[in-house]
């Protein structure tokens, strides 16, 4: 952008409007609100319209209330399961980033290769692959080592997280000019020196906006595990969606699951906006 | 080309440890005796075979069948819910040591686990359907969307008799679910679970009837590994079987769950009490 | 074709690899109709988000701050909220609720069948991603262009569709390929609502003749080869329509 903002006419509308900071607009310019109107508009006419025909039966807002704390436990497990993931796939793509890199062009061909794979594999497949092939105990020298199926699901979720922190990673690194390689080198530092000591520290800032945004990518595909079996928010959603059986449960039950993951992740969403806008160069 | 070259390869590789030879055998009833526990795969979405009680506990008349094979071998018993389509992998992986899930004994099957004979009871397979929608015979069904669970052995029979547009879900819940929105003309299952859906006396059911004769009577049967068929585990396990039948176990426990009195189980009580 | 149907029919005998849909028409058939569906899933949802895209971009530039935060709303909670619950939302808590009519058997069902509201909501999913993409693209758009085409008197939709659109498409076009991928492979949760995509058919196919390594491999295998061919056109697409000189 090279039109300073002196240039630009007051009062007229631009062609494009960016959303502002501030308190109001911390929860989506409505989307909260749109959200939370519209359930309980779908109360009050699950309430209309359950009234009727089961007079006397408790309304759909007792109905969520009862089942809520055991679906927010759900949720918990949810979050924790994307934490998990987080850790191990960072872990792992920091490394994997790094060989991407690297200077032997066999590594950086089999990152690479092992980068693309990751990355194009459907989270669900990968998901699936791990449920069923990975064994369910695993022995090591001291002792069988149990596999639980939430760990498998851990497992799963982490390889493609792994594979976008590596892009991340590389994306970063390859960001740094080369003056900074440069200036490291005619300090006499090793190679690796310079990639610990100079260059990570100043790409860890850059990197944080990409790897919150998949963070939040993340715990929302964390409700995948539902599909393969294991217990989290959504299949504690269904299971009371049937204990229940009233149809004019299942839009509320379901907006509330998505009000929750809303308040979660929208945040998320606008602190990364917020430190990325930190970053932009202004001229 | 070399990143495609490269992908290739570690395809091929992923491909071969599929060949990798599965685990060396050994003998299941010592493990279970020394373990002090036996693990059992079950249902816990058919009721009354396996189903989960308001208190979370998984109940039924194949839980009841399981509490009966941990006495008898003086171990405790540890059941993990299964579905139709994951039982036979957990069996062959080691974690579990019998599949006692309502598991139909076709010829198919026999080839990746071993079935225990005598078979414990035999299911046909029916329709849930609104009485709405007027369904008289299978071939009704033909180009109709009917809702059915994945892995169940009658799925490809009746798609490839008569002809339905098979709307396959992971589990029962979405597929009653479905069923309930109206998004199939019936749902495909073991005609022992809709009968007792239908008579459970639920009003949401009201509406819904089983129109069709039950067809393909399966026969159910615990399963094991392949090697522990002629093993001491397996030998256990007919006898065990073969006692069921000849003391009336399993008519008893049939009236208890409210299940619907089976010709075969009258058949093979009376066969074995006669030898 | 015989020859190779008996190589793996012997594989299966010999050494228990099965890969029945080399050998088995019935599996063959699933697999290639699930194959098929999933790509006729990407093509629709790809052309319903990318118009869902345009028009929200278009929207966000509204006269009435009504509009411009509906649109916000409409942005964030679809971006904000996993996919997977949108889809049994709107399968199941939406699809119950709506009036339903009578189909050729004289059966109420919803209006909107399962295959239906996964193409609507994985597209109104990638829309919400693609107005963003796009409105970033015209953000990067110099203002200099939008000068000249006002001082030659375009209206303010004829700006947005002949200038500012085209330019944003090229400098959107490497975040909007991302996009596409990523839908790619989201069709895959359209298994959980029974849509007979790729998933869905290779679930069926191992449920059923009991080969679930073989299948998983399979199935992990072609999605990444189908995703690696539509990365490579991709990239080459972007290299064709690249401005030399121009680099944002």
């Amino acid at each position: 952008m090279t039109t300073l903002p002196v240039l630009l006419t007051p009062g007229k509308a631009a062609l494009s409007r960016p959303s502002g900071d501030g308190w109001r607009d911390l929860f989506g310019g409505g989307a909260l609100g749109v959200v939370l109107a519209a359930l309980g508009i779908s109360i009050l006419a699950g309430n209309a319209h359950a009234a009727p025909s089961l007079g006397g039966s408790p309304g759909v807002l007792a109905i969520l209330l009862k089942w809520a704390p055991l679906v927010f436990q759900g949720f918990l497990f949810n979050l924790l399961v994307s934490v998990l993931s987080m850790l191990a796939g960072t872990g792992l793509g920091l490394w994997l980033g790094l060989g991407r890199v690297s200077q032997l062009q066999v590594l950086r061909r089999v990152s690479g290769a092992v980068i693309q794979f990751f990355r194009n594999a459907p989270w669900l497949v990968l998901l699936f692959y791990c449920m069923f092939l990975l064994p369910f105990s695993v022995s090591l020298p001291f002792g069988t080592v149990p596999l639980p199926d939430a760990a498998k699901a851990v497992i799963g979720l982490s390889l493609p997280v792994m594979a976008n922190v590596a892009e991340i990673v590389r994306g970063g690194v390859q960001s740094i000019p080369l003056e900074q390689w440069e200036s490291g080198e005619a300090l006499a530092f090793s190679r690796r020196q310079i990639l610990w000591m100079v260059i990570l520290p100043q790409c860890l800032r850059r990197m944080i906006p990409p790897w919150m945004n998949l963070y939040a990518i993340l715990t929302m595909s964390t409700t995948l595990i539902s599909v393969v079996g294991i217990q989290d928010s959504m299949t504690l959603a269904r299971a009371a969606l049937v204990a229940e059986g009233r149809t004019e449960l299942f839009i509320p039950m379901y907006l509330m699951l998505l009000s929750w993951f809303f308040l979660y992740c929208y945040p998320i969403a606008r602190g990364t906006a917020a430190l990325e806008r930190g970053f932009r160069v202004r001229i | 080309m070399l990143g495609m070259f490269t992908r290739a390869a570690l395809a091929c590789v992923l491909l071969a440890g599929s060949l990798a030879a599965p685990a060396r055998a050994e003998d299941t009833l010592d493990k279970i005796k020394q373990r002090g526990t036996i693990v059992v795969g079950v249902k816990n979405d058919y009721r009354p075979w396996g189903f989960v009680d308001p208190a979370g506990k998984i109940v039924g008349m194949e839980i009841d069948l399981a509490q009966d094979v941990a006495t008898r071998l003086g171990v405790k018993l540890e059941l993990i819910p299964v579905t139709g389509a994951n039982r036979m992998e957990f069996l062959n992986q080691g974690r579990i040591d019998l599949i006692l899930a309502t598991m139909g004994d076709t010829p198919e099957r026999r080839k990746v686990v071993g079935m225990i004979e005598p078979n414990y009871y035999a299911g046909a397979t029916n329709v849930l359907a609104p009485k709405s929608a007027q369904l008289k015979q299978w071939t009704d069904l033909k180009g109709r969307k009917v809702c059915a669970v994945q892995g169940a052995y009658y799925n490809r029979r009746v798609t490839q008799l008569y002809g339905p547009e098979l709307v396959v879900f992971p589990a029962v819940p979405e597929a009653v679910s479905a069923l309930q929105g109206g998004n199939c003309v019936g749902f495909l299952f073991d005609d022992t679970l809709i009968v007792s859906t239908l008579s459970a006396g639920d009003p949401k059911w009201r509406d819904y009837e089983m129109p069709l004769v039950s067809e393909d009577p399966q026969a159910w049967a615990m399963g094991v590994k392949l090697d522990d068929l002629q093993a001491p585990f397996g030998m256990f396990l007919k006898k065990l079987s073969i006692d069921w039948h000849k003391a009336g176990t399993l008519v008893e426990l049939e009236k208890k769950w409210g299940i619907k009195p089976s010709p075969f189980l009258q058949e093979m009580h009376d066969k074995y009490k006669g030898g | 074709m015989e020859r190779i149907a008996d190589f793996f029919r012997w594989l299966n005998d010999a050494h228990g690899v099965n890969l029945s849909i080399f050998y088995d028409a019935f599996d063959r058939s699933r697999f290639l109709e699930g194959l098929w569906t999933t790509v006729e899933l990407s093509t629709i949802c790809t052309a319903l988000s990318l118009a869902i895209g345009v028009l929200g971009a278009w929207l966000q530039g509204a006269r009435f701050g009504l509009v411009r935060q509906l649109v916000q709303a409409y942005i964030q909670f679809f971006r904000n909220t996993p996919p997977l619950v949108q889809l049994f939302f709107f399968y199941f808590a939406i699809g119950n609720e709506l009036p339903h009519v009578l189909d050729e058997h004289g059966m109420l069902v919803p209006p909107i069948s399962n295959v239906g509201w996964a193409i609507l909501s994985l597209s109104l999913f990638a829309g919400a991603f693609n107005v963003e993409i796009f409105r970033a693209g015209i953000e990067a758009v110099p203002r200099a262009m939008v000068e000249a085409a006002e001082s030659l008197g375009y209206s303010r939709l004829g700006i947005y569709w002949h200038v500012l659109l085209p330019l944003a498409f090229r400098i959107s076009l490497p975040a909007l390929n991302n996009n596409l991928v990523n839908l790619v492979k989201t069709t895959t949760l359209a298994y959980a609502i029974a849509v007979p995509e790729l998933l869905y058919a290779a679930a069926q196919i191992w449920s059923e003749v009991l080969n679930v390594r073989e299948m998983m491999n399979v199935l992990l295998v072609t999605y990444v080869a189908l995703i690696a061919v539509l990365v490579a056109i991709m990239a080459r697409w972007e290299r064709a329509l690249r401005i030399p000189g121009y680099d944002p």
